[in-house]
């Protein structure tokens, strides 16, 4: 019974060996197969940098990703890097046969994403990266697209203004966006809504210079959630309703974004602003020559208004025909308080032609004052000139007064009577 | 009134009235002697009286015109208020006056030249005679002036002053002038004052003829000569006086 026993131990010692030969084998190749994996993960991505940190619809953008060789002494080829995205459109090509990357080293590759119709949202594009010995990597990061246009709105804004008058306008600009916007500028355009008034012909208005001022703000960058103020004049020239349109410009990473902002201002006349008024005009012919007639126009000139006219000057203005002449070619009144007046005269030559057109001439007079902030105001009055008794016609010398009936009537009485008196004593001589 | 409606009746009566009056003066005065008779000394009273009204109202007239120019200096500005005020004033009486002084002056020398042409006619009479029945001719100036000085106001009154910046320079005011002086109503007034002329020159006429004893045709002559070389004068000076 001895051998039995001798051949079940050697089955035994077979079976540990082979047990254990088996068991040896398994080790090396769970070693190998790590080893493997080593090898697959010394290409890294550390990390990307996306431009803008955040997309509009149909904006362009750039993401920047940074491949890393992990390996210790090893160089890697990486053959080929590419964006993948369903989405997002992939506006730049893939990278091919890069090269190797040495061991530590990184590489920063570009890709450029358009957020082509796709809604608000967050979107997640994939790299993938190539390299040798079936070593690839995916990496997938987050996009987000925002479609919030940055804010224009009314900070300040009197509640009354007038015609010729300066008003302030506020604006205030936002950022709601969850990103800095940059280069933002707001630029203004007055508009003359159809039922404005038209200025009046001879009516008053301001002199030259444009209505809104300045016409550009240039605001810079945004930071989110932050606001800025851009501050406009606005000094109306007609009556009525006004449209003033502000354009918001601002750029997310390269791409340009617009908004407007439509502002309706009803002007009307200040109660406050100097009114002059010309009282007391009187028309006085003085040495005429050939053709020419010249003539002294004088009056007053009287502010009806609550607030000063500076700088009153009193001038002929352009019409053809009419000339200003010395030694009043102008006259300077001044200051005029309210309800304060000032006389003054002008001289004017007004020609033979322009004095036989119609009834008679209507000498433009042109008034000029500036308000306390220095702006210019101008008001032209016509003066009607009549040609008076006493004045030629011209070269022919011939008269043209009327004379009155009666007075021809009485005077052809006189002669008959005289001639009759005359005739009478030469008949009783 | 007589003299204006029959001056040659109006004359010869006042010649032979005073005819008769040296007459009776030599049954009444008896030993008087043949000049203290008939050489009664023709009275000028009624004639100044004439020549007098006559100054004083075409002296109206002047003063019109005066206030044309007082207006004038006064819109130049060349003169402080106070003298314009004393010019004014002395502008106005120096215009009545120097119408009365003219009327009188006037009235010698026109007496003086009838007188001096009816010489040539072999005219007979003193010279006091022609005085006195020349001063009766200025009847129809007196009518002349009142008319003159309604047409001279209906102008000042409705007419623009023109304005003269140098006083000092008389072509300037000339200038300034001008057209107010071919105004239709001062032209009429002319044509006014010449047609009163020739009425005055009818009544010299038979002042004349019976004054210095001539015949019509010399009495024609003899005030038609001095009358016409005036209003020639008159035209030549201002071409448009009839240009109404």
């Amino acid at each position: 019974m001895r051998f039995p026993s001798s051949l079940s131990l050697l089955f035994l010692a077979l079976l540990v060996v082979g047990v254990v030969g088996l068991a040896g084998s398994g080790v090396s190749e769970a070693q190998a197969q790590v080893a493997r994996e080593e090898q697959k993960t010394s290409i890294q991505i550390t990390g990307y940098q996306l431009t803008p940190e955040v997309l509009m619809p149909n904006d362009l953008g750039t993401v920047t990703v940074t491949v890393k060789n992990a390996e210790l002494a090893k160089s890697v080829n990486i053959k080929e890097a590419r964006l993948l995205s369903k989405e997002l459109k992939v506006a730049s090509d893939s990278y091919f046969n890069i090269g190797r990357l040495g061991h530590g080293e990184s590489l920063d590759l570009t890709f450029t994403l358009k957020a082509t119709a796709c809604p608000d949202g967050i979107y997640y594009p994939r790299v993938l990266v190539k390299g040798e010995d079936a070593q690839n990597i995916r990496y997938s990061f987050p996009v987000r697209v925002d479609s919030t246009l940055l804010t224009l709105a009314v900070k300040d804004v009197p509640e009354d203004i007038f015609k010729g008058e300066r008003a302030r306008i506020e604006l205030a600009v936002g950022n709601p966006r969850p990103n800095t916007a940059t280069g933002v500028k707001i630029t203004a355009v007055a508009e003359r809504r159809e039922e404005a008034e038209e200025e009046e012909k001879g009516g008053e208005g301001v002199a030259g210079g444009e209505e809104l001022v300045p016409s550009e703000v240039f605001v810079g960058a945004l930071s989110r959630d932050e606001t800025k103020t851009a501050s406009f004049n606005f000094t109306p020239q007609t009556n009525g309703t006004r449209l003033l349109n502000f354009k918001l410009e601002f750029k997310n990473g390269e791409n340009l974004h617009s908004a407007e902002l439509s502002l309706p201002l009803k002007v009307t006349e200040s109660k406050k602003k100097p009114e002059l008024v010309l009282t007391g005009i009187e028309v006085e012919p003085s040495a005429s020559g050939s053709g020419i007639y010249n003539y002294k126009i004088t009056g007053d000139i009287n502010n009806a208004g609550l607030e000063d006219a500076n700088g009153v000057v009193m001038k002929i203005g352009d019409a053809e025909g009419v000339e200003a002449t010395h030694p009043y070619k102008s006259y300077f009144v001044g200051l005029l308080s309210p309800d304060d007046f000032s006389s003054f005269e002008l001289d004017v030559k007004v020609s033979e032609d322009r004095e036989n057109e119609g009834e008679g001439t209507k000498v433009p007079l042109r008034i000029e004052y500036k308000d306390e902030d220095g702006f210019l105001f101008s008001k032209t009055e016509y003066i009607a000139i009549e040609r008076q008794q006493g004045q030629r016609t011209g070269s022919s010398g011939v008269g043209v007064g009327e004379l009155p009936l009666s007075v021809v009537v009485v005077l052809l009485f006189v002669v008959a009577v005289v001639v009759g008196l005359i005739a009478y004593s030469w008949k009783k001589r | 009134m007589e003299v204006l409606t029959n001056p040659n009746r109006f004359f010869e009566a006042k010649a032979k009235g005073e005819r008769e009056e040296k007459g009776g003066g030599e049954g009444k005065g008896g030993g008087e002697g043949e000049w203290g008779r008939g050489k009664r000394e023709p009275s000028l009273k009624i004639p100044a009286l004439i020549v007098l009204t006559s100054g004083l109202v075409g002296g109206i007239s002047l003063f019109l015109m005066a206030g044309v120019t007082f207006e004038m200096l006064r819109k130049s500005q060349t003169l402080p208020q106070e003298a314009l005020g004393v010019v004014s004033a002395v502008g106005g009486v120096g215009a009545f006056v120097g119408a009365v002084v003219s009327s009188f002056v006037i009235w010698v020398v026109a007496a003086a030249l009838f007188f001096a042409v009816s010489c040539l006619f072999k005219g007979e009479g003193k010279f006091k005679r022609t005085l006195e029945f020349v001063g009766y001719g200025y009847i129809p100036t007196i009518f002349s002036g009142l008319v003159s000085a309604v047409l001279v106001y209906n102008f000042v009154s409705t007419t623009q002053i023109p304005v003269v910046t140098n006083v000092a320079d008389p072509a300037e005011i000339q200038k300034a002038l001008a057209p107010l002086l071919t105004s239709p109503l001062l032209r009429l007034s002319s044509a006014v004052g010449i047609l009163f002329m020739l009425w005055s020159a009818n009544i010299w006429i038979f002042g004349l003829k019976h004054a210095r004893n001539l015949s019509t045709r010399d009495a024609v002559l003899t005030v038609a000569i001095p009358v016409a070389i005036y209003i020639l004068v008159l035209l030549l000076r201002n071409p448009s006086s009839l240009g109404v």
